[in-house]
Parts: C-alpha cells; structure tokens; sequence
C-alpha cells in the first residue's frame, strides 16, 4: 500500500478523533516521503498540527464550510469537470467500473469521484497507475491549491503534494480556466454568489469561437453600457 | 475525437452490398465512434419517477440507472389512451424537471446531518454525564447557552453528526417541549401532500402520535380560495386539463398558462386547433397573451369591476331582456337565485340581510328537523313558500332529501326566481348596497365621488314571520340590483344602457380597469353565447394573478357569477378552472389516517398558518390596516372597531377557526387536574375557561407559554419561498439578524388591539429548535439549527397525484438515497423511535387535551345560526356548540415507534370516511395484515406493518375509494343513504379493480370515481367539478345547498360582501416618510408571479435554469417607470418599504404595464443576491417587503358552508396589495470580504 496517499485520503477526509489520534502517524509518514520536496513536507506541517491538537469542532465546521458548502472546493472531483452537465452520471459509472476492474467494491456512502476514495484505490494500485490517474486530475489539483492558498487555508499543502505526486505539471489552460471561475467564499449565506455571477446571459454567438471577425464585433459589441459593478474585494 | 484515421477519403469500397431493395448497404469501415453515443446512453435500467415539487403538472418520467447512479431522465410516454377524438396526455414535463438529476449529485446537497457546532459541541461534553433530557432541558434553561446558538442562526457553522445524535437532540427537545409546555408547541410545515402523500404523511403521523401541531398550507400560500368553500361547500375542485379540449370558449384570467401549466398547454393548443375561442385577461403582455383571440390588458387589481360589467351585459342580454332557457333552467336548480331574503330595517334603511329560514315561519313548513338552516323559496306550482329540498338542513339528523331534486316536502316545485311580475311582488322598496368604488388609494383612484351606500330598488312580497311581517326578496332580484341594471322599477343607481356611466356596466368598468367597454360586450356576449349554444361549455382557466389580492374573493365572486348565470360550473367543457397549487390529493380518504394516526388517536391537532404565522412572527404587532377601512357603510350595529388579531382571537374563542397552542396550560396537565377534580374533560375546560382559571393561548401570543417551541420543516422552503413578512420571521421567531425597517404599534403610538395582551418589548427567538429535513441547502436550511438530508425524488418511494389529469403513479427509488441522506418516511420514523427511547424519562401514558374547532361536513357545522361570543356573556360557553370542543385523547410516548409502524386499532373500531359521509373499513384493514404482515407482539400486537414507504402507500390505496373500487362502492352507497338516490352505478363496474403500488410503477392508472370529489372519470366526461351535483343532484355542501352567490353570515354583511362588488386593493401604508429616502420617487406595486424558471424556489438554484434567466434574482418594470428612475435593462436595483428591502437586477420590458413591478417568486436569497444599502444586509427574497394581513371574513366559522376544515376555510396570506419604492442602486456590495476563522469559544471569549 503506498501510505502517502492513504495518508493524503486520511487527511481530506471529515475530521474526527479518531483521526486525531492517528495524525502522529499519518504526520510521519508524510514527513518521510522521498517523492516529496521538503518544501512539500514542510508546507504540509501546519495542517498536521491542526489536525492533531486543533479543537475538534472548529476543525468540523472549518471542515463542513470549505468542503461541504463550497462548491469550487467541493470534494467530488467530476464537479471540477463536468459540473452539472450529463456526463457527469456516466464519468461516475467509469470511474465505478474502474475500481471494480481493481478488485474494489466501494463500501461508501460517498459517491465514486470523492477524492479520499479515489486517492484510498489508488494507495492499492501499481504506482504507475496511481501517478498517471493523478496526472490526469493535476489540473484539479493545482486550481485547489491556488483556491485554498488564497483563503490560506492549510489544506493548500495536500494538493500541492498531490501535484508533486502526480510528476505532472498540469496544463496551464485548463488550470487558468477553473482559476477563471470565481471563488466561493465558505460562509453560508455572505458565501455562493460569484459562483453565479458569470451566469448572466448574452445573447449572440460565443464571442471566443468562429470567425475573428465576427469575434471582435461581438467582443466590441459586449463592452456594456452599463458596466456591471466591480465587486470590491476584487481578487 | 475525429475518426480521422478510421474513415475513407478518396475511396469507395466497391463491395457495398445493397439489401431491402436499395434502402440498406453493408459497409466494412470502423464503427468504432459508435462507442461514444453507447456510452453516452448506456443504462441497465430506467425507473418511473417523478418531481415531488408543488407543481401541477405531476408528469411521469423515465429514470435511466447505470452501476447504481442516475445517468439522465427523460419524459414517460406511456399514459392510458384518453378515448377517441380526443388528444392523449402525455408527453409530459418540462425544461425545470428535465434538470433535475442535476440536484442528486449537486455540490448543494446535504450531505450528511448537519447540525449546528455551538449546539453541538455543548451537547456532546452535556451528554458524557447527562442523559438527552437532562442534557436539553439544562440547555434550555440557561439563557446564554441557548443565545449562543439561537443568535446565530443564518450564519454557518455547521458540523456533521451522527443520525443517532441528530434524532436524539430532536427527540429530546421534542420530549422535553410536550412535558414542560405541551405537546402543541411542537410545530410542523409542510406543503402539499399531494406531490409526496407519504413523504409528507411521515412527519405529520410522526406529529400527530406526538399530539404536536401540523400547519395547512394551501391557505398560507394564498392558493386557496376562499370564495370556493363559500360558493360551493369544497375547497377546490377543477376540472383537468384535457377537459379545456372540450371547451367552446375560453376565457384565460390571470393566469399564465403556456409558462407555468407547462406539460398541460398543448391542450390548450389543440383547443384552439378545434375551434375553441379564447381570450386572455392579464395586465402583461405575458407568454398566454399571445394565444388570445383577444387581449384584455386590466389594471392589476380591478379585476373584480370587469367582472361586474361582464356579468353586467350577461344579465341584460341573457336573463332579462331575453331569457335563454338553458340559463333560466340551470340557475333555478342549481343557485340559490330563487332563495328568498330578509330585507332588514335599520335606522330607516333598508338592507339585505338572512336567508329566510323554515325556521322564521309559524309551523316551521311542517319542519321539525333543522328548520333553521332550511332555506325558502316561493313554488311557483302552488305559490306558497317552500323549504326546497337540499338545503343543509336536510343533510343532517336526516335522510333522503338532501338531493337537488325539484322537491319540498315530497311534492314538485317550481320555483320562481324572480318576483318582477305585478302579481308576484307586494312593493318594491329601496334597499341598500355597500360601494367602495369611491374608496381607492391614489394608484387605484378614478376620480370616483359617489356616495359609499347605493340604494337600488327591489321587487319584495311581505310575508308573515313568527317575529311580524317583513319584506323579502329573491336573491336572484336583489342580485340584479346588486350589478347595477334597471328593471322598470325606476329608481338610481341602475342602467338601462352599456354606455351609462353607474357601477356595473362596462362603461363604469372601462373607467377603472382600463379595458375599453365594447371589448367588455364583446367578450361577455361571446361567452355567453358559447355557453347558451353548447350547454355550458364556455370556461374560465383562473390563476393566482387573481387570488392573491386582499379583497380575492371579490374577483373570484366575480368569476363565478358568470360561470353561474351562464351554466357553464358542472358541465364538461365549463367551468371554473382555478389552477393554484397541486391540492388535488386524490387517494384523500384513503391518505387520512395514515398521515394523521387517525387508526391510534382522534381528532389530530391542524392550525391554519396564516393565523398562526401573524400571531408568531408578531406580524400582527405591526398591523396599520384597521377594520374602520375595511367595513361596510351597511354593518348592523356591533363592536367591529378592534384590530384584525382580534378578530382572529375571537373567532378561535367560537370554535370559529383552531389554535395553536391552544391553552396556556399545558394540556397533559389539564388533563391531570380534571381526573384529580373528578370531572369529565369538556366540562372541566368550559368551566375553568369561563371562571378564567384557564386562558386561551392566542389571548398572549407573544408570552412565553405560548411560544411554538420546535418546529419541524419539510418538503419546504418556508423561509426562502413561501413566507410572507421573512424579516418578521428572522426577527422574531428566529431571533437573528432582520431588515424590518418600520416599528411596531407601541412605538409608533397607534391604536393597540383590544384582546391580545401587549408586551411593549416584542420578543426575539421564540423557537428553541428549528429543524428542516431537505435534499438541498435551501434559505430555510441555512437557518436552521438542525438539517437532516433526505432523499431526492429519485431516491424513494411516494405517490403523486394531481388536478390537471386523473393519473395515479409513483415517486420510485431509482437509486439508494445519496451520502448518508434517508427517505422522509425514514427520517421520521427514526425519530419516532428515538422518542419511544429518551422519553419514558418524563413521560408515559398521557392524556391530553385536544381543542377542535367547529368542523365543516360534519353535523356540527350547523352549530351557531346567531353569533355570540361567551366571553361577553352573550351565551354559555358550549364544547363544540359556541366553543371549540376539548376532547381528551390517550398518547403513549413510550410506543410512538411503534405506533408509527403500525396500522392501529381505530380503523376498525370507527371506520373511515370524508366529506360527511362514512363506512365501515374492517375488511380492508385485514386485506392490510395479510398484504403488509401483523406484528406479533409489542404495543402494535395484532396489528398490520407498516414498516417501509411502500407499506405506508399501500394502506393508503387500499383505504381510498379512489384506488379500491370495493370502497368506491361503499362510499357511493353512504351517500346514497344521505340523498335518497342511488349513486353505486357510478363505481359499481370498477368493483373488483384495486390499485396497488406495484400497477403504478407499471402505469399510471386513472383513478376510479368517488363521492370524495365532485366530478367522474369515465369514457364519457373528463373530470370535471361538479358534475355529481348537477347530474346526480347531489346538494353542494353550502347553506342552500346550492351554489350560493349570497352570503348572509353576520361578518359577511358587516364587512359589505353579502354579495360581490369590486373593492380596490387596501392600503398597507408601507411606504412611509419615515422609510422613503429623499430622492427616492418611483413607487410601484409589487406583484410576485409564478415563475418560468423554477418551480417556486425548486430549480432556481440550478444553473441550468438560472442561464436561461439572468442568473440571479430580477424583476421587471416598464420602460416608462425604468425611464424615471433613471435604471436601464440589467441595472441593480434595491426595492424597500417598512417591511424590509431586497435587491435584484432590472428587466426593463415593453411587456410590463406602468405602475407595477413583477418579482417572480421565489428566487433564493442564497444566489448572486447582494447586500442592501438600506437594511445593511444580504438582500431579501420577495417576501422581505410583504407582511401577511388577515381579513375577517375568512374566520367565520361555525356556519354550514363557512365552518374550518384544514386548508379548506381560513385567512389567507394575501401579499399583492403592496406598494414598494424602487431605486437604481449606487454601488454593489457583495458582503463577501473573508472573515478569518474563529472558533466559537475564542469568538465567545472576545
């Protein structure tokens, strides 16, 4: 079993004593791997730290606000790439058959893209395998990372390591792309509008696609009249 | 992928073997891309399932599930065939339930219970040394542990718990409530059982085993209309969709029909395919518009004055200058048109008052039963006044004449409807009428100066009565007198011509509506002629536009007049179309006892909402519309001069309408005094109640014994949706931060209410525990202190029934509920069961002490002819007769578990039945034991399992005549006992037909006919209401029997709507100096239509649903009223009166009239809403600037037709009559700047 990733699986899963008296454990085995920079190893301390003394509730509800309620962090890896669309059900039902072909049934309630589970399959696999799956996600991974450093949230320190883990560097459009979606912030009501904002409709055309001159028009086209208000914590 | 290298581009194979002559050709390149739309479409099974949302399309689809997770939906095409020469159903559904699926892995799902962290982390370090009820009770009682959680609600900090420790806290504060207050502190929401009858039926069977409080809805929502139960008898009844196909005319009034009947509209189309007329009446330009023959764009709100003048030119066309037949035939028997009138004398004034009674006679007609609710006619055989047969009279302590046969006391009649001739009228006097035509506020002001009383004159024959003679007359003259048209008996008031400018006509109507009078002749001339040649096929399809106005039974009295005069209510292809909600619970009487524990304890405890929320949410302590503005000109002498809560207090005193809670004492204990006392409970409480020694709770709303204490919410978003006065609702039931911007009637110095106690400080989180149980993280979860995460639609088993069609069918687990989410029915019977664990501590066997107000289709209805008030000493306090009844029922808080689980005892004892009739169930409870099994020991011994959603729906359609033909039988055979007629032929050939669970998830299945409902299912007729009264000649289940256009209630007259008249929107004063900002000019009227991207708040948080709006909330205003305020299309804008403020971006459309602003409700607070400038906080949902206002009239009770049935008769919470300001906002702040964590006891300690 590879044990770092078990461990990373551990460690983005709900907080709970149990986990809390697991972390020296889990704190070694990540402070150990060679796969990592020591600047990995490091960054990924002061999550440890919090994990193993911080008061339980504040790191449940920490826990529920960022992963529960915030859907740019959410957790499930398909929300990241296929958001609401159809496909999302049968990418689910691949990546279901895909762990069946592995030898594992999943036992969870979570569904099959949550990454603990993803990451949990891949601590069993060959790690070819596990790093090339990881390749495939380092995009997620490193737009999470720029999300939670943003909130300086200690959880940026896991998927920086998944980064490093993956040996991928990701593609810089796709990564630029879900970095263009804008940020949730994880308090309840003051929390899910930017999410939103971007929804507002213009009719015509996708001023990115087709004929470039047809693009410029609309693009001139689309300067408002009325600019919509900046909103002032502009990040 | 292009397939590139897989496809041939310069050559063609040359062996391409054509077959079937040329039309096939086998072709040898890879197929491979073919995968693609295999995978894309792959599936190993498709369910039916269906949208559990109040919606009336209730549309049957396909759920395709591959490896256990729901890859997609599409619509089910499999409806029974609707008989020949008319379109088939299906298919059905919609863009908003085609998103669906979109919710069950959604980042917005709740995932796991969720509760809140301050609560719980107290009560894990309570729960090492205390158990559940020690733990809540000393929470409760120390003030600043219950601040910590209570003044947080609204803004985050959940964790995750256990369901062990989410059902514990619930059950222990349940527990702890029904101990320390009473078990009607317990509250319930939920709406509309018909979408998710069992889902629904959990919570409320789980409440009524508690003997907690389960809340109407239908009424609350505004959806209900009053002018139904008082016309009819019946709170709503329709006929369904594909009956529109039958229609010669139809006439469209507010209501939006392609946007929000969706799955429902090609009806509609093909209507007009047939031939069928229609026109449209709206203020907009709105999406039916467009399918109008003609438009009839009416200023909101005066809708009520176009029906005068309709009805206006259908009585001088149809009835008086010529008398069509079918009209003349139809109102004799079917109205109370020949009923006669007391005209009563009042300070030398004449005006219309009661019914004349049998009871008012010398020899009472020879009627010893009931005479006084047997209404008279005079029979134009004999010429003597008769008590037609029908009346309610007849319908109880009675059998056999409670029919519509044209019979008095076994003989034929004819009766006359009019007393016009010479030799049918003795004088002709002046009565007078109420008119408030002159009443407007400016926005609705035509420059009106005519007095407030009209006096008109009247054809009347003075009879002798017991107390002398008196002058009466028909209801039918009296009506047209009423309408304003002149009849040769000279006089004011009255017309002759269209074009005569006097209330009533389509003149007068022009001036205040807008619509062009000769578009009013036209249309009323049209339709009418439609319904004369075709017998009553001409329609009217209503929406709530129409009823969610203060004075809405103004326009509906309005609408149904017509429909009368004409014929048309009965008839297939006629009719009133009221499409407001999906009410139409068809399986009712089957649904009954499994969702109120009817089989373990009677009566359970309803609360009609509009009431209860004013008390509660302490929107009552704001209230500046006096009853002086409401009043008739015409009331009889009375103490009418007391604040609208008042009214409420006194009508909950007469047994008028329920309560909750309903003593200041707790009923446990009350039942404890009366054994200590050795008395019997009703006697006990109507002594204590009138020495003082007990005090009704709604006397104190805002005492702290009379607090609701738990609420549950389910299937709902009450405070993102329906909630009328929201920042009332965060203000004072929940106790957390608001946006009211005005100030309570203390403070502003205003008149205080005479019967409810005052307390100058008003309190803050009445509620100890506020749980909801969702899918999604909707507005009403986020407020919440416990979320427990249900089931999706496609994640369990229900049963869906609806008006627009007669299908039965299911709601199925397509899958296993998500995460750790669990079914309703689950939910609810985990907390049972927890009860039955952490409760014995402090309780046991308990009697409690029910109050039940006076119930409508019950022989109580006919309790209070006179109304008197035993407070005032004006009677004795009677149980049942001139109070609420107390009746004593036995709880057993150490079984609740497993009485939730079983189908108990009652059923057999009692039976079942509706609507007033009952039969014996016995045999179909012991179908129950041999289909769902027995359990053999236990509290439950001896009786059926009902262990899962799939046992509960199978007792449900088992019991309901509607699923069971052998009860269809039953019931058509106990009514046939009550009128005399035999009605069994209607079901007798669907005898052996039983509907089980598993032949819904095959097909939908037509519902079989029963007495529940007024119309029949069969290969003749489409459903439609009343035609049992018309062509069986069952009575309506008014006073009269029939369908009663008079009123003669005392509140009825006092408040001037003893017959219909147009009265203009009240005013709610809301934008006030005070809250009116300097700069600040553009003032609309704020209407709150149903939606076409969202099913109320349901969808609107979807992103698919939203791109195809603007993403976020918005309303719309004209470009006139846009131009003047300086907002252009898309600008943010802030709207605000004393009620709070909301904010929303600009639609700026030609389609909107001047003077009002449409807020589609509900768009969700929680999405892409700012904050306001004005209150400081995130903006408000549409309801942010509403407050519910009660009118009297829709508490009367205790009175035939106008007694209290749970969503049947009530106050409704009217919301459109309100005015907001509108303006541009200056800058837009997202209130998204990040807070850094702080854990709660570091917060604390700051």
């Amino acid at each position: 079993m590879d044990r770092t990733l078990k461990s990373l699986s551990l460690v983005l899963s709900y907080p709970t004593r149990a986990l809390q008296r697991a972390m020296p454990e889990i704190g070694a085995v990540l402070a150990s791997d060679s796969r990592l920079t020591a600047v990995a190893r490091r960054a990924l301390r002061p999550l440890v730290d919090d994990l193993t003394g911080g008061d339980i509730y504040a790191l449940e509800e920490r826990y529920v606000m960022l992963f529960d309620r915030s859907r740019t962090l959410s957790l499930n890896l398909f929300e990241h790439v296929h958001g609401e669309s159809r496909d999302r059900g049968g990418a689910m039902v691949s990546l279901l058959e895909t762990y069946r072909a592995g030898g594992f049934d999943p036992v969870t309630s979570e569904l099959p893209d949550h990454l603990p589970v993803l990451l949990e399959f891949l601590s069993m696999r060959p790690g070819a395998e596990a790093q090339e799956t990881l390749a495939d996600a380092a995009h997620i991974f490193e737009a999470m990372e720029a999300r939670l450093d943003r909130r300086e949230s200690a959880y940026a320190a896991i998927f920086a390591a998944l980064l490093q883990l993956s040996g991928a560097t990701a593609d810089r459009a796709a990564v630029a792309e879900l970095l263009d979606r804008p940020e949730v912030d994880p308090d309840d009501l003051e929390a899910l509008d930017e999410v939103w904002e971007e929804s507002e409709v213009r009719f015509g055309p996708d001023p990115n696609a087709g004929c470039p001159v047809t693009r410029d028009m609309l693009a001139r086209m689309d300067v408002p009249l009325n600019p919509a208000p900046q909103t002032p914590a502009a990040r | 992928m292009s397939h590139l290298l897989d496809r041939l581009n310069f050559l063609q194979s040359k062996d391409l073997e054509p077959f079937s002559n040329g039309h096939g050709q086998t072709t040898r390149e890879s197929r491979e891309w073919e995968e693609t739309y295999r995978n894309r479409w792959r599936h190993d099974k498709v369910v039916r399932s269906t949208h559990g949302v109040n919606c009336t399309g209730s549309c049957s689809w396909k759920i395709y599930v591959k490896s256990g997770i729901v890859t997609w939906e599409t619509q089910q095409t499999d409806y029974p065939r609707t008989r020949p020469d008319l379109p088939n159903h299906e298919p059905r559904g919609c863009a908003r339930g085609a998103s669906y699926s979109w919710y069950l892995y959604s980042a917005n799902r709740v995932k796991n219970p969720l509760v809140r962290g301050r609560l719980m982390k107290v009560w894990r370090q309570m729960r090492e040394t205390m158990t559940p009820i020690e733990a809540w009770t000393k929470l409760q009682n120390d003030p600043i542990l219950r601040a910590s959680y209570v003044e947080t609600r609204g803004k985050g900090g959940f964790v995750r718990a256990t369901w062990d420790e989410a059902t514990e806290i619930v059950a222990a504060a349940n527990a702890y409530t029904a101990k320390t207050y009473g078990p009607d502190r317990i509250f319930g929401f939920s709406p509309i059982p018909a979408m998710s009858m069992i889902s629904y039926a959990a919570g409320s069977r789980y409440l009524s085993l508690m003997g907690g409080v389960c809340m109407s809805f239908y009424d609350w929502y505004c959806d209900l209309p009053p002018a139904s139960p008082m016309t009819w008898g019946e709170q709503t009844d329709v006929p369904e969709s594909a009956d529109w196909y039958n229609a010669g005319y139809l006439l469209i009034w507010g209501s939006n029909v392609p946007q929000t009947r969706t799955p429902d509209a090609h009806f509609y189309t093909e209507a007009r395919y047939r031939g069928t007329k229609s026109a449209v009446i709206c203020p907009d330009y709105s999406e039916a518009a467009k399918f109008g023959d003609v438009w009839l764009n009416v200023k909101q709100g005066t809708d009520a004055a176009l029906a005068m003048a309709f009805g206006h030119v259908i009585l001088r066309e149809f009835h008086l200058d010529r008398q069509a037949e079918y009209f003349e035939d139809y109102c004799r028997k079917y109205s109370d048109f020949p009923m006669l009138v007391k005209i009563e004398e009042k300070d030398g004034r004449m005006i219309p008052g009661r019914f004349l009674r049998a009871d008012d006679l010398d020899g009472k007609l020879g009627q010893d039963n009931n005479p006084a609710w047997k209404t008279v006619a005079v029979d134009g055989v004999s010429g003597d006044l008769v008590a037609p047969n029908g009346s309610i009279g007849y319908r109880w302590g009675e059998d056999g004449a409670w029919n519509l046969e044209e019979k008095a006391a076994g003989a034929d009649t004819d009766l006359r409807m009019s007393l016009i001739l010479d030799e049918d009228h003795d004088d002709v006097l002046g009565v007078d009428f109420p008119y408030f035509g002159a009443d407007a506020t400016p926005a609705f002001a035509t420059g009106d100066r005519r007095p407030n009383v009209l006096t008109k004159n009247v054809p009347v024959k003075r009879i002798e009565t017991a107390e002398g003679t008196v002058a009466v007359a028909t209801v039918f003259d009296l009506f047209c007198a009423n309408y304003g048209l002149d009849r040769g008996l000279g006089g004011d008031w009255v017309a002759k011509d269209f074009d005569q400018d006097v209330p009533g006509t389509p003149a007068w109507a022009e001036k205040i509506t807008g619509v062009s009078a000769d578009k009013i002749v036209h249309v009323a001339r049209e339709f009418a002629q439609t319904a004369e040649k075709t017998n009553g096929k001409s329609m009217i399809i209503i929406g709530a536009a129409m009823n969610h106005w203060y004075h809405m039974d103004m326009n509906y009295r309005g609408v149904i007049n017509m429909l009368v005069m004409c014929g048309c209510v009965g008839q297939s292809g006629g009719g009133w179309a009221h499409y407001v909600g999906q009410e139409k619970l068809r399986p009712q009487t089957g649904w009954l006892p499994l969702a109120f524990a009817l089989d373990w304890g009677r009566p359970p405890r309803h609360m009609n909402s509009t009431s209860a929320w004013y008390a509660h949410t302490d929107q009552w302590r704001y209230e500046t519309l006096t009853a002086g503005e409401i009043l008739s000109p015409t009331a009889p002498e009375g103490d009418w001069d007391i604040s609208l809560i008042d009214y409420n207090i006194r009508a909950e005193r007469m047994g008028w309408l329920p309560s909750a809670p309903q003593l200041r004492t707790n009923p446990l204990e009350v039942a404890k005094a009366a054994k200590a006392a050795g008395k019997e409970i009703a006697p006990y409480v109507a002594e204590q109640l009138t020495s003082g020694a007990l005090e009704m709770s709604c006397e104190d709303p805002d005492a702290p014994e009379n607090w609701p204490r738990n609420l549950f919410v389910w299937r709902s978003n009450l405070l993102g949706s329906s909630g009328k006065g929201h920042e009332y609702f965060l203000k004072h039931l929940l106790g957390t931060d608001h946006g009211v911007l005005g100030h309570d009637l203390g403070e502003e110095g205003r008149q205080l209410p005479k019967e409810a106690a005052w307390h100058d400080e008003g309190p803050r989180g009445k509620l100890d525990l506020l749980v909801t149980i969702d899918f999604r993280m909707s507005t009403t979860a986020v407020y919440s202190d416990i979320v427990l995460p249900t089931a999706s639609w496609y994640e369990k088993n229900d049963l869906n029934t609806s008006d627009m069609h007669p299908f039965i069918h299911p709601l199925q687990a397509a899958v296993d509920p998500a995460y750790e989410s669990k079914s309703d029915w689950e939910i609810f019977k985990a907390i049972a069961y927890k009860v039955q664990q952490v409760a014995p501590e402090i309780l046991g066997r308990e009697t409690d002490v029910v109050a039940l107000p006076i119930l409508h289709d019950t022989p109580g209805e006919i309790a209070q002819d006179q109304v008197r008030d035993w407070k005032k000493g004006e009677c004795d306090l009677i149980p049942g007769k001139t109070a609420p009844n107390f009746i004593a029922v036995e709880r057993d808080y150490t079984a609740i578990g497993d009485r939730f689980c079983a189908l108990g005892p009652l059923m057999d004892k009692l039976g079942n039945g509706g609507k007033g009739i009952s039969w014996k169930t016995g045999e179909e409870v012991q179908h129950l034991r041999e289909l769902n099994g027995v359990w053999q020991d236990g509290p439950a011994e001896g009786c059926a399992k009902i262990v899962t959603d799939i046992d509960a729906s199978e007792v449900v359609l088992m019991l309901a005549p509607e699923t069971n033909g052998e009860v269809a039988v039953k019931a058509w055979e106990a009514l046939s006992k009550a009128t005399g007629r035999d009605h069994t032929h209607l079901a007798r050939t669907k005898e052996d037909e039983k509907i089980r669970f598993r032949d819904i998830a095959a097909q939908p299945r037509k519902i079989i006919s029963s007495p529940t409902w007024s119309g029949l299912e069969s290969e003749k007729v489409c459903y439609n209401a009343g035609y049992t009264n018309v062509h069986e000649l069952i009575p309506w289940r008014t006073l009269t029997g029939r369908q009663q256009l008079y009123q003669d209630h005392l509140w009825m007259l006092a408040f001037g709507e003893g017959f219909v008249s147009y009265r203009p929107p009240v005013d709610l004063k809301t934008v006030t100096e005070a809250v009116q900002d300097d700069g600040d000019t553009l003032v609309l009227n704020f209407i709150t239509p149903h939606q076409k991207w969202g099913i109320h708040s349901t969808y609107t948080d979807n992103l698919l649903m939203l791109t195809l709006n603007r993403g976020g909330p918005v309303i719309w205003i004209s470009e006139n009223d846009a131009r003047s305020a300086g907002i252009v299309d898309n600008d943010w804008v802030e709207l605000y009166n004393v009620n709070g403020a909301l904010t929303a971006r600009a639609v700026v459309s030609q389609r909107m009239k001047d003077g009002t602003t449409f807020m589609y409700h509900a768009q969700e607070k929680i999405v892409n809403t700012p904050g306001s400038e004005k209150t400081g906080h995130r903006g408000g949902i549409h309801n942010s600037v509403t407050r519910a206002v009660p009118k009297p009239t829709h508490m009367i009770g205790g009175y035939a037709q106008q007694s209290y049935g749970f969503n049947y008769y009530g106050t409704v919470g009217a919301n459109r009559d309100e005015f907001v300001v509108v303006r541009k906002m200056k800058t837009v702040d997202w209130l998204d700047r990040e807070k850094s964590w702080v854990a709660p006891e570091q917060e604390a300690a700051k």
